[in-house]
């Protein structure tokens, strides 16, 4: 235990460099500073809305017009709601002063009430209300504006078609004639049913899980790539050899080497993450809020779509047993590995094995694949921990005992094949030269 | 003298191209054997056989007593290895090498520093390493680099210390102090297999000597039975009156 335990620590002084520490502190602090000004600018876009408005009407409905959308109207669901807009009133300026005055300040847009608006209205004719939207960036939030001038005109809409429904209705509700048939929407999950919509729920699970993916290819890409680099190093400063001769077990060489990449990979994707949490709080808080608005989280209890304790462990049991599988591989890699450069090389692979299951989870359901692409997949290793959340979620324990156990044979397989390779010639012997026309024996 | 290591009928192939054809020697207790021949005689095999770091493909190694192929681990206690191109952790400091290494032999933390302090002594032997110790391997020349990897070697006292070209690539000077190290050490016991094809450096160190070719051993003797019966000056001349 002792020479195992003095491996280890010059395992991960190795591995834990000034580069290393410098360049996790720089990305935390990059990240929290991206996700703090984005944050500040979803905040502004996601927050109540500055509007200027030139009434050249002067009418009463004009009024309740503008009155209307300073109050607002709530709705069952975010999509119904219309929001309220703080007015800058521009009454008692030419159109053209309006527009600079408006353009100057922190208007989203312009609306122009011309004159006779109240008069079409008391005629019931269609009127015509002129916006002029300021565009001041083009960036994702800045674009934003055109969603304030949707917004505007359907409250303008709805106020007016609540009006002529009034005047010529009094004493029914504008609502129920414009919507008779109202809907009351389920989402059923196993044998859960709950109220609620199911693309709520289905925007909800991708945002719960949207971190497990990227935490599982960073820590396996990075840890990788430490395990194949320390193998290839010893290589390629002839340190190898003497470390063979030592006293102390190959299988403990091995599991020093895998054991402190893998901590080392689990530290830095921990600190890695708390980066990108910062930079997604920024850009989530959106989403967070319409769903918490709507009561998602209640929703989502009561379809049982939460982790449990248990559900957890399985999770955390997958992303390990995929770290295991990857960081057995990277060390045979490793092996046919020459040197650093060649090393870089070998990483592709493995990479390439996580990447598609990755995105594969992103943008399609694995479930639903043809049979030849679904049985490719299943046979990466690194597909099931993708799979493990949403078979959780719907029950299936079957397919996640059976990735468990797939993930369990394939690193058993790998660690008895790594261990011979560094208990025979292999060890020596075995590299795999990249552009060169074979595989060459010392 | 007992044999410290005894090697009969040893054979290595890989894969068709056979690098030893079956060689018999041995190592007896406090001598420095040599094995001297050419490029791709088979003497950096037979050391790496003999280091526990390639399994023969056929024959028998026997280590104080015990079979080589069955235990190897027993060996690897017992001997250190020096290979031609050696190196040690660019980024760790010479001394904290030397406990690193130290720490997988020493039982205490007592027995560790005692190998540490000798390995300082070794090396302070030539060239003042002593203060460069305290600095990291990779700033060192080939030649220190190359000490610190011999006091390494001979800090344990291992009953046979094998060393691949111990003076591989270094000048007159630094090539002589390693020589003289080995001498100096195996005098405290440790005795010495190692391979060269510089016969000048053989006939300085060697008490007994083999010379190997092609993968089989032509003679073996001491330098001056070997010259007796090749009726040489040198062990150059020797070695061209044994291969032809």
């Amino acid at each position: 235990m002792k020479r195992f335990t003095n491996l280890l620590k010059k395992e991960i002084k190795e591995l834990v460099t000034k580069q290393l520490v410098f360049s996790l502190l720089f990305t935390v602090i990059l990240f929290n500073f991206i996700g703090r000004v984005t944050k500040k600018e979803v905040q502004k876009a996601i927050g109540v809305q500055t509007i200027s408005a030139l009434d050249q009407d002067g009418t009463e409905a004009s009024r309740a017009l503008l009155k209307f959308l300073e109050s607002g109207l709530p709705g069952p669901s975010p999509a119904t709601t219309i929001p309220p807009y703080k007015i800058l009133d521009q009454s008692g300026k030419t159109k053209e002063q309006a527009l600079e005055t408006a353009k100057a300040g922190e208007s989203k847009l312009l609306l122009v009430i011309p004159k006779g608006y109240g008069d079409s209205l008391t005629e019931l004719k269609p009127s015509e209300i002129e916006t002029y939207s300021f565009m001041r960036s083009f960036s994702l939030i800045g674009a934003r504006s055109q969603v304030v001038v949707q917004g505007v005109i359907a409250a303008l809409n709805e106020a007016q078609s609540n009006s002529y429904l009034k005047e010529k209705l009094p004493g029914m509700d504008p609502t129920a004639i414009k919507k008779p048939i109202k809907t009351k929407d389920f989402v059923v999950v196993q044998d859960r049913v709950a109220e609620g919509e199911a693309n709520m729920v289905a925007g909800l699970i991708s945002q719960q899980s949207l971190l497990i993916p990227v935490v599982l290819m960073m820590i396996v890409i990075y840890s990788s790539q430490m395990v194949i680099s320390a193998v290839a190093m010893e290589k390629q400063n002839k340190t190898l050899e003497t470390l063979l001769t030592v006293p102390i077990k190959r299988t403990s060489i091995i599991t020093a080497k895998m054991l402190a990449a893998g901590l080392v990979g689990l530290i830095s994707a921990g600190v890695y993450m708390f980066g990108f949490k910062g930079f997604f709080g920024g850009i989530g808080d959106e989403a967070a809020m319409a769903g918490a608005q709507a009561g998602g989280p209640a929703l989502m209890q009561k379809l049982g779509l939460t982790f449990s304790t248990s559900g957890y462990i399985i999770l955390g049991l997958s992303i390990f047993l995929a770290i295991l599988v990857a960081l057995a591989l990277a060390m045979i890699l490793g092996v046919l590995a020459e040197d650093f450069r060649s090393a870089q090389n070998m990483i592709m692979p493995l990479t390439f094995m996580v990447m598609i299951p990755y995105f594969i989870s992103l943008f399609a359901d694995i479930n639903t694949v043809s049979l030849p692409i679904k049985i490719f997949i299943l046979a990466i290793p690194f597909s099931h921990p993708f799979l493990v959340s949403q078979n959780l979620y719907l029950g299936n324990y079957g397919m996640i005992a059976a990735g468990l156990g797939y993930m369990l044979v394939v690193f058993v397989i790998l660690v008895i094949f790594a261990a011979r390779v560094f208990s025979t010639d292999k060890i020596l012997t075995m590299k795999l030269r990249f552009g060169k026309k074979k595989a060459a024996v010392a | 003298m007992p044999n410290v290591l005894t090697v009969r009928g040893l054979k290595k192939s890989y894969g068709s191209q056979m690098a030893l054809a079956g060689i018999d020697f041995e190592v007896r207790a406090g001598e420095v054997f040599a094995l001297i021949g050419p490029n791709g005689a088979g003497k950096t095999t037979t050391l790496r056989v003999i280091a526990t770091l390639l399994t023969s493909s056929a024959g028998e190694i026997t280590f104080l007593d015990h079979d080589l192929c069955k235990d190897p681990d027993f060996v690897r206690e017992k001997i250190s290895y020096l290979p031609e191109e050696a190196g040690a952790y660019k980024d760790m400091k010479g001394l904290d090498y030397l406990h690193f290494m130290a720490n997988f032999y020493a039982g205490t933390p007592e027995e560790e520093k005692e190998f540490v302090d000798r390995a300082v002594a070794i090396t302070a032997l030539g060239e003042k390493l002593g203060d460069r110790l305290r600095t990291k391997v990779g700033t060192y020349s080939k030649g220190m680099t190359r000490k610190l990897l011999l006091a390494r070697a001979l800090m344990t006292k291992p009953a046979l210390a094998i060393l691949d070209e111990p003076t591989s690539g270094l000048d007159v000077l630094n090539a002589l102090e390693v020589r003289e190290i080995i001498r100096h050490y195996v005098k405290e016991g440790t005795s010495v297999l190692l391979s060269s094809h510089n016969m000048l450096e053989i006939e300085f160190l060697s008490d007994r000597v083999a010379l190997i070719n092609k993968g089989l051993i032509l003679d073996t003797g001491t330098p001056t039975e070997l010259k007796d019966k090749h009726q040489a000056k040198n062990l150059e001349e020797v070695f061209r009156s044994s291969v032809r």
